[in-house]
């Protein structure tokens, strides 16, 4: 029953834009389903196992062979779809004609930890084989989930606070301790999902996950209000946000995307493991340029993140650095609570001892950021705007008097970026050029965020180099989704950095904003497109402008 | 065989045109003839001087646009004779009154298939399989991944839709013509027995339904300003047309949703921006295209309305059907 009952919470979820209604659709589904298969559930939701079984490139090969189809038909179908795991699917409903659906009772986790696993022990024509006789003999309401998983393509509209939000309505758990028992690696099992719900907590029972981050909201002029001597400035790094965990000697690196990249910076994890102290350290991990002493951009960092024991050579070429901010835990002694002010003395106290007392030198790869002292708010912008000659990316203004919360709270960190007209968007169509630029696609259309929807918000045509373009050029006509005319609309993945000179209301778009001479500014190849900017981001950014 | 200069019906100014009759087919610039396949606004125009139709095609038309236009009307299986040519219309399954309209002359056989479906429809005349050498059908749907749920299973998650949110207002965007009555049709069917509400534009064409005999289900013509209360666990029936903020806001609570055979597919979905999508179409799936191909025995097809690329190959591959394209 249950992956029936899973095929339905995907309906609902997918089809939904409120994020209450999701809450209680999730609450619901997991007071009725057992507790592995609701593991299960939160693994794939959170996209903790989103492991590729097959591509689906193979996934329409086999289709193509089982039922005999023409595969330039499917991949005609393809360009329509947008989603292989999407277009067997689809295609499948013509062809799945067995009365027989022995699977129709199977569970999710029966799926997810039996059949699926069990098909990669197959040879290729007892995989054959064994797919067809899963497709003929699962319900057909079952076939986008199975052929999602498969590919490794299972996403949904449903963020990490969602599932947290809504566990923690269930059981009446502070959300702060389920958000914290969800960080990090999550083994699908009976055990870890009555972890999650136990209602005893055990202050040890957290000991390998990293706290729940606190993330920076964006500047509101409201501040300028405030004294500056409430706040302690910084500034803002582009690189990978990590908190470096040592605690019984063991160190590990947990970035905000909870992923452990331990094996991707084996020297970071050795040199620190030389220190004598426990702690958890909250900071930034970047490449650095040891001769001007600052960053290198973001694309040196994106050649160490992929990349898993790099060897000594690459690691010489790309020399990263950790610059910690802020001092999370001691000795097994959380001092989240105790105010910012107070954690930045402990920081550069224990920063100090560790410099001198540590036997290696460890102050080339670990350092605590350098705070900036501006006299009044005129001096702070005066910073933001250098921020650029030290390739940073402008400020982060801490309240002195915070405690280290998680999340998104109000009140507590901002960022003030250097250039605020900026938003990152997603390429959702492509119009053909003329003159010089005909026979390209060079005509953009980007959108934003909005629940779980891209909505347009600007057209650019300025910004790419000759080959940046044609190498785009040969990307859309790979993904087009439709077309109509000259414009083609575009399979979402490609996010941009989009500048522009003004924004304001504007009842003629459906975003309802309007920008002026937006213009391309970067490819941000590093970024997932659920990584790009929101609609309410934009009305932020007028807000503060106006 | 002939050369396409002789073929009986061509495209000429992106319209479909019987130079031996000087006669139109849904003419989209004002001609003097025209003959018109069904009411929907993208298969007329104002203007012409004669026009040719069925019954209820006709009356549907004087409903949308007024009396002045010169019309001639004819039943199903009936048609008319000009220049030698016979002129006949037969039922499509589209809405009601619609209608493929075939031309013989000289024992050649041309069959216009109109905008048609094969699925079952209460408030319209079923598809009638005509024989033909020669077939000119629509294709908005000629790709495989296009394939009908039962109607009934349709009308069921809509009805599901609705009554799983008793304290919201749901409000179903679809056609005014055709797909709002074939709606309202299956939807009375169905478990939800809550009060439904129309807009102007589906209920005046309501009323034109019941006037041709089909029964239809009483709707309350929507008001601006009515109560949320009142509406709370209702469903309404609105055109597309309105799908913007500027109307939404006279409502409190919403869900709103799209019905058309474009919602069967996840991406379209997501950016339509409605919350939810019904796949339900007045227009054949490919099956339905190919079943039509096949049972007319037509020997030459053309394809027109939508992307014929992929349907044309897979029929010469697959089929060993001869499929032309107009010049």
């Amino acid at each position: 029953m249950s992956l029936k009952n899973f095929s339905e919470l995907f309906v609902d979820l997918d089809s939904s834009n409120s994020t209450n209604n999701k809450i209680e659709v999730l609450k619901n589904y997991f007071l009725s389903n057992k507790a592995i298969d609701n593991s299960w559930t939160i693994s794939l939701l959170t996209g903790k196992s989103n492991k590729r079984f097959i591509s689906g490139r193979y996934l329409k090969n086999l289709f193509s062979q089982i039922y005999e189809y023409p595969q330039w038909l499917i991949d005609t179908c393809y360009l329509k779809v947008g989603d292989s795991a999407e277009v067997i699917t689809l295609l499948l409903k013509n062809k799945s004609t067995s009365r027989n659906k022995k699977l129709s009772n199977i569970s999710l986790n029966e799926l997810l930890s039996k059949i699926i696993p069990d098909l990669s022990k197959l040879n290729d024509e007892e995989k054959i084989f064994e797919i067809k006789n899963i497709w003929e003999t699962l319900p057909e309401d079952n076939h986008l989930i199975f052929n999602k998983v498969l590919t490794g393509t299972f996403r949904v509209g449903v963020s990490i606070g969602l599932i947290t939000k809504s566990i923690s309505k269930l059981t009446s758990i502070d959300e702060e301790i389920i958000s914290h028992r969800l960080m990090g690696n999550f083994e699908p099992s009976i055990d870890s999902y009555e972890f999650l719900i136990n209602k005893n907590i055990n202050p040890e029972e957290l000991n390998s996950k990293p706290f729940p981050f606190l993330l920076a909201n964006t500047f509101e002029d409201k501040i300028f209000k405030h004294s500056i001597n409430d706040f302690q400035f910084e500034w803002k790094y582009d690189g990978i946000r990590i908190q470096l965990i040592k605690r019984s000697g063991n160190c590990s690196l947990w970035t905000r995307g909870q992923e452990l990249v331990n094996e991707s910076f084996p020297e970071l994890v050795q040199r620190m493991s030389y220190i004598k102290d426990d702690f958890v350290l909250d900071g930034e991990l970047l490449v650095w340029n040891y001769k001007e002493q600052i960053a290198f951009d973001f694309p040196f960092l994106q050649k160490r993140i992929n990349r898993k024991s790099p060897p000594r050579s690459i690691q010489i070429k790309y020399p990263i650095i950790f610059i910690a901010y802020d001092l999370l835990e001691i000795n097994g002694r959380d001092i989240r609570q105790i105010k910012l002010e107070n954690r930045r003395i402990e920081l550069e106290k224990y920063f100090s001892k560790w410099s001198n007392k540590t036997e290696n030198n460890i102050t080339d790869i670990f350092r605590i950021c350098d705070l900036i002292y501006p006299n009044d708010w005129t001096d702070a912008l005066t910073f933001k705007e250098k921020s650029r000659e030290n390739n940073t990316e402008g400020l982060i203004i801490k309240n002195k008097n915070s405690p280290y919360t998680s999340g998104r709270k109000k009140g507590i960190w901002w960022k003030y970026k250097v250039d605020p007209m900026q938003l990152d968007a997603v390429l959702i169509y492509a119009k053909g050029g003329s003159g010089r630029r005909a026979g390209l696609y060079t005509d953009y259309s980007f959108a934003l965020w909005k629940d779980q929807q891209l909505i347009k918000f600007a057209s650019a045509y300025s910004g790419l180099t000759n080959t940046e373009i044609k190498e785009l050029d040969k990307w859309i006509r790979k993904n087009t989704i439709e077309k109509f005319g000259p414009v083609r609309s575009l399979k979402p993945e490609m996010v941009f950095e989009i500048s522009f000179e003004k924004i304001q209301i504007s009842k003629r778009h459906k975003s309802g904003i309007a920008v002026r001479f937006p213009r391309i500014t970067k490819w941000r190849k590093d970024k997932k497109i659920k990584d790009a900017d929101s609609l309410e981001n934009a009305y932020e950014l007028m807000k503060k402008i106006s | 065989m002939k050369t396409k200069q002789e073929d009986l019906i061509r495209y000429k100014d992106g319209n479909l045109y019987c130079e031996l009759a000087d006669i139109w087919i849904d003419p989209r610039t004002p001609v003097k003839r025209a003959l018109i396949t069904h009411a929907h606004f993208d298969h007329f125009t104002f203007g012409c001087e004669e026009y040719f139709s069925t019954k209820e095609t006709a009356i549907l038309l004087k409903e949308r646009v007024g009396e002045n236009i010169k019309i001639k009307t004819f039943d199903y299986g009936d048609g008319f004779k000009i220049n030698g040519i016979n002129i006949s219309f037969h039922p499509s399954g589209h809405i009601l009154g619609s209608s493929q309209i075939r031309f013989i002359f000289a024992e050649e056989k041309w069959l216009i298939s109109g905008d048609f479906k094969l699925q079952e429809d209460e408030t319209c005349k079923q598809y009638e399989i005509v024989k033909t050498d020669y077939l000119i059908s629509e294709c908005t749907f000629g790709l495989p991944i296009f394939k009908w749920d039962e109607t009934t299973k349709i009308a069921n998650d809509i009805s599901r839709w609705i009554t799983n949110s008793p304290e919201k207002t749901s409000l179903l965007f679809c056609y005014s013509l055709g797909k709002a009555q074939r709606l309202l049709n299956e939807i009375s069917q169905t478990n939800f027995k809550g009060d439904i509400y129309s807009h102007g534009s589906i209920y005046k064409m309501n009323n034109c339904y019941k006037k041709l005999g089909i029964n239809i289900k009483d709707t309350i013509k929507i008001e601006n300003k009515k109560k949320i209360d009142e509406l709370k666990g209702s469903l309404i029936l609105l055109p597309p047309s309105l799908s913007k903020e500027s109307y939404l806001k006279n409502f409190k609570n919403i869900q709103t949703a799209f019905a058309s055979g474009w919602m069967s597919i996840r991406a379209l979905r997501k950016r339509s921006g409605y919350d939810k999508g019904f796949a339900i179409s007045d227009h054949a799936d490919w099956d339905g295209i190919l079943e039509v191909v096949k049972k007319s025995e037509a020997k030459n097809i053309f394809f027109h309305h939508g992307d014929s690329e992929a349907l044309s190959k897979y029929l010469v591959e697959k089929e060993s059907i001869n499929v032309l394209f107009f010049q």
